[in-house]
């Protein structure tokens, strides 16, 4: 008898393997008291950063005890394309959503994040929320997420190496011309790289982008028919690649590696190896300190200008899985407005969270594109005062910039599409110094065209 | 094999109406039910790791082809779309480049990497010390987890004069040479990483095969007056040629699926000068979020390494040991 069970029994414990990861997260689904909703939310500050962690895990301990029927779990894990790809389809993703200034429109565009408009408009705060931010994130009245925070384009620059290079830090470039000329005397004063560029990863699209919109010019445009077609193979996006070349192959003040992202020009930047570079100066600056870069050297201008007093502008962006169903959609729109609007809109939560993190080490009254009105933003800010630990004053030229200039959103039809397509004309440019400009932007041009034709159907 | 009819299925054993057959069965009859029995009871055994595989690569290999012929965001249902991914595929100007750089690859993968750990393995069997400090040696990079040992060389790869390879080369006055940021080099660059992370392993089989040579062919080669060179062309490799084709045909199928130095180093940069087969699926499936073009591909690809592996397998069988 012994013997015919065994094969018997080495099935069953094959189908019990395979059934296992099954049943466990069957188990997990039904842990949740009865009749409360359990959303998973992204935005919980890794381990190592314990102060920001342990402020975390208070605010979801007041927001449990402020609403019983929803349990919060925390999710450390950052925004990444890949996973929330294998986990939407796994039905697992997280049902608030973090993400960086790039991801909304090709999020919306593939109907992966649900339309909270119902829920959202019925926040106090809602209709505060800062038009030119919120355009970003409406479309058709459908409202697909709300700002955790915004910012526009700027330069970021090492005060430090500007004195070294005899340059006065409080007067920072304003024009792509004298960019390249504090660039090329940085360059040669301190051997360092005068002006860093970034062109992996969608970077170069990114960064090609942002700079045409400072000369005036479109990526991408909509015709009379309501279609979208190219629209860089033009002077504006033409006079950015011509500069690049400039700073590259005439002045040497590029440096000599071009080709990564934005992650390995910070670090580069941290260490002081860099003068100058594009990015948007709020969003790097935690970042930049949690590296160990010293607060005192960090310097944020206004995003250079070729004439049109326009800058790139986006948010770190807080959405909701599109198959959370109408409760946990309910409960997400409440958490972020507990987490991300009430800080930048209630005087007294300002005050208790900028005190919190100022206690922590944590940086505080980092200036920003308002998510709420000019008016809002003053009443914080004069709240938290006493509680800033950020040098404002390195940031005076950026904050000057920030109602002077028009903001531009990001191409809203295959966004990352265009930027993967425009990174090797970016490449080229500052690999080779045969390249000939106007032969690649039409040859990218007619490359964007077919992207914009195959997304338009 | 002989307790194998008594791990036959009680059920298959006392089928109605088979017992008669079998009492009668004359001598060939009764061993062709054994065999069958003996077929059942091995089918039973294999069935856990049958489930194992059809639910984690099956099952899902089916799926990715049946993906390739849909449209989907991973929420609403999929649409049927045809051969329409297909057809956007082959309208991205991007293919033919990325195709071509995966067998430029794939080319100079075989160039360097086939013949270094074969010539490094005949050197260390000759080795009469220190034999297992340099199989450790050589191993090494292989236990390195691939992204750790892709950055380092990206460190090393510095452009500048700084750069830890320019700098050796600038010990003999060469360089300093732009390597990832230059169009021309930063592809061999990548064989020159992907050739060192995975040599080691090649290096351990080689050696192991070389401990099967019978030393009596190269004793009776070295009465014969051969020479070193000689008794590596016509005794060595002779007898590892089943060896070495094997491994020819999974380092060409490991090439052509290359996707962690160009991920990793250069996201296909400079200029597209390293854009593969499958970093263009992964900028499909995850930077697009494109999942039907992108399975669409891995279904051509692994459609082309079938074939070149058929091909392969086919030109080789007069030469192969077996």
């Amino acid at each position: 008898m012994r013997s015919r069970q065994r094969p018997l029994v080495a099935a069953a414990a094959a189908l019990a393997v395979v059934t296992a990861p099954a049943a466990c997260s069957n188990d997990d689904e039904g842990s949740a008291s009865a009749g409360a909703v359990t959303i998973t939310v992204m935005g919980q500050p890794a381990a190592t950063n314990t102060a920001a962690l342990e402020l975390f895990q208070q605010q979801v301990e007041e927001f449990e005890a402020a609403n019983p029927g929803i349990d919060i779990v925390g999710s450390d894990v950052p925004w990444d394309a890949k996973t929330f790809a294998a986990r939407l389809a796994g039905g697992n993703a997280p049902t608030v959503i973090r993400v960086p200034l790039t991801e909304p429109p090709s999020l919306i565009e593939r109907g992966q994040v649900a339309d909270i408009a119902a829920e959202a408009s019925e926040l106090e705060s809602f209709d505060e929320l800062n038009p030119r931010v919120m355009e970003f994130l409406v479309r058709d009245d459908a409202v697909y997420g709300i700002p955790e925070k915004s910012y526009a384009f700027g330069l970021v620059y090492n005060r430090a190496l500007f004195e070294q290079a005899g340059l006065d830090p409080d007067d920072p470039p304003a024009t792509w011309d004298e960019v390249r000329a504090y660039a090329k005397q940085i360059s040669d004063a301190t051997g360092k790289t005068g002006f860093g560029e970034i062109s992996t990863n969608n970077s170069g699209g990114w960064h090609l982008t942002g700079y045409t919109y400072t000369n005036g010019g479109t990526m991408i445009e909509q015709g009379g028919d309501g279609a979208w077609s190219a629209s860089f193979d033009a002077e504006p996006a033409r006079q950015v690649l011509e500069w690049w070349k400039q700073l590259r192959w005439e002045d040497d003040s590029l440096g000599d590696n071009v080709l990564g992202k934005q992650e390995d020009l910070l670090a580069e930047f941290t260490a002081g190896n860099v003068g100058m570079w594009i990015s948007a100066p709020p969003d790097l600056y935690p970042n930049y300190v949690a590296a160990g870069g010293d607060p005192a050297v960090y310097g944020a201008a206004a995003m250079p200008q070729g004439g049109a007093d326009a800058t790139l502008a986006g948010a770190t962006v807080l959405m909701v899985d599109a198959k959370a169903s109408a409760e946990e959609r309910a409960a997400a729109v409440k958490w972020i407005e507990f987490r991300a609007l009430r800080p930048n809109y209630d005087p007294e939560v300002a005050t208790e969270y900028a005190q919190a993190s100022a206690e922590d080490g944590l940086p505080v009254g980092v200036p920003v594109l308002p998510i709420f009105s000019e008016e809002r933003y003053a009443t914080i800010q004069e709240a938290i005062a006493q509680y800033v630990n950020v040098p404002v004053e390195n940031f005076a030229s950026y904050v000057e910039s920030l109602d002077r200039f028009t903001y531009v959103p990001e191409p809203t039809v295959a966004s990352q599409e265009i930027y993967a397509a425009l990174d090797p004309l970016v490449q080229s440019v500052l690999t080779d110094p045969d390249a000939d400009i106007d032969a690649l932007l039409a040859d990218a041009e007619a490359r964007v065209n077919t992207i914009l034709e195959q997304a338009q159907g | 094999m002989t307790s194998a009819p008594t791990h036959v299925p009680a059920a298959a054993r006392e089928a109605p109406g088979s017992a008669p057959v079998r009492r009668r069965a004359p001598g060939p009859r009764r061993a062709s039910s054994q065999r069958r029995r003996s077929a059942a009871s091995g089918l039973v055994f294999l069935l856990p790791a049958l489930v194992l595989f059809g639910y984690f690569a099956w099952w899902p290999i089916g799926r990715s082809v049946v993906l390739a012929f849909q449209q989907t965001n991973l929420v609403d249902a999929p649409q049927w779309v045809g051969w329409q991914n297909f057809e956007q595929l082959f309208a991205d100007p991007l293919l033919p480049t990325a195709a071509l750089n995966t067998l430029w690859f794939a080319a100079l993968s075989l160039l360097i990497g086939l013949p270094i750990p074969l010539a490094v393995a005949v050197v260390m069997s000759e080795l009469r010390r220190g034999g297992a400090l340099a199989r450790v040696l050589a191993y090494l990079p292989v236990v390195i987890p691939p992204v750790v040992s892709v950055l380092l060389w990206k460190t090393f790869f510095n452009p500048g004069e700084q750069g830890v390879v320019n700098a050796a080369l600038g010990v003999v006055g060469l360089g300093p040479y732009p390597w990832l940021q230059s169009p021309d080099l930063a592809m061999p660059s990548l064989v020159i990483v992907a050739t060192w992370s995975g040599a080691g392993t090649a290096v351990l089989i080689y050696l192991a095969a070389l401990t099967g040579v019978s030393t009596e062919l190269y004793d009776a080669a070295e009465l014969d007056g051969a020479s070193v060179w000689r008794r590596v062309w016509h005794v060595t490799l002779p007898q590892l040629r089943g060896v070495i084709l094997v491994l020819l045909l999974l380092q060409i199928i490991g090439a052509l699926q290359v996707f962690t130095e160009p991920y990793v180093m250069t996201d296909g940069g400079p200029a597209n000068a390293t854009v593969t087969v499958l970093l263009m699926i992964y900028r499909y499936a995850f930077l697009f979020g494109n999942y039907g073009v992108a399975t669409a591909l891995s279904v051509l690809l692994a459609a082309g390494l079938v074939v070149v592996s058929a091909v392969y397998l086919r030109l080789t069988r007069a030469w192969s040991t077996s």
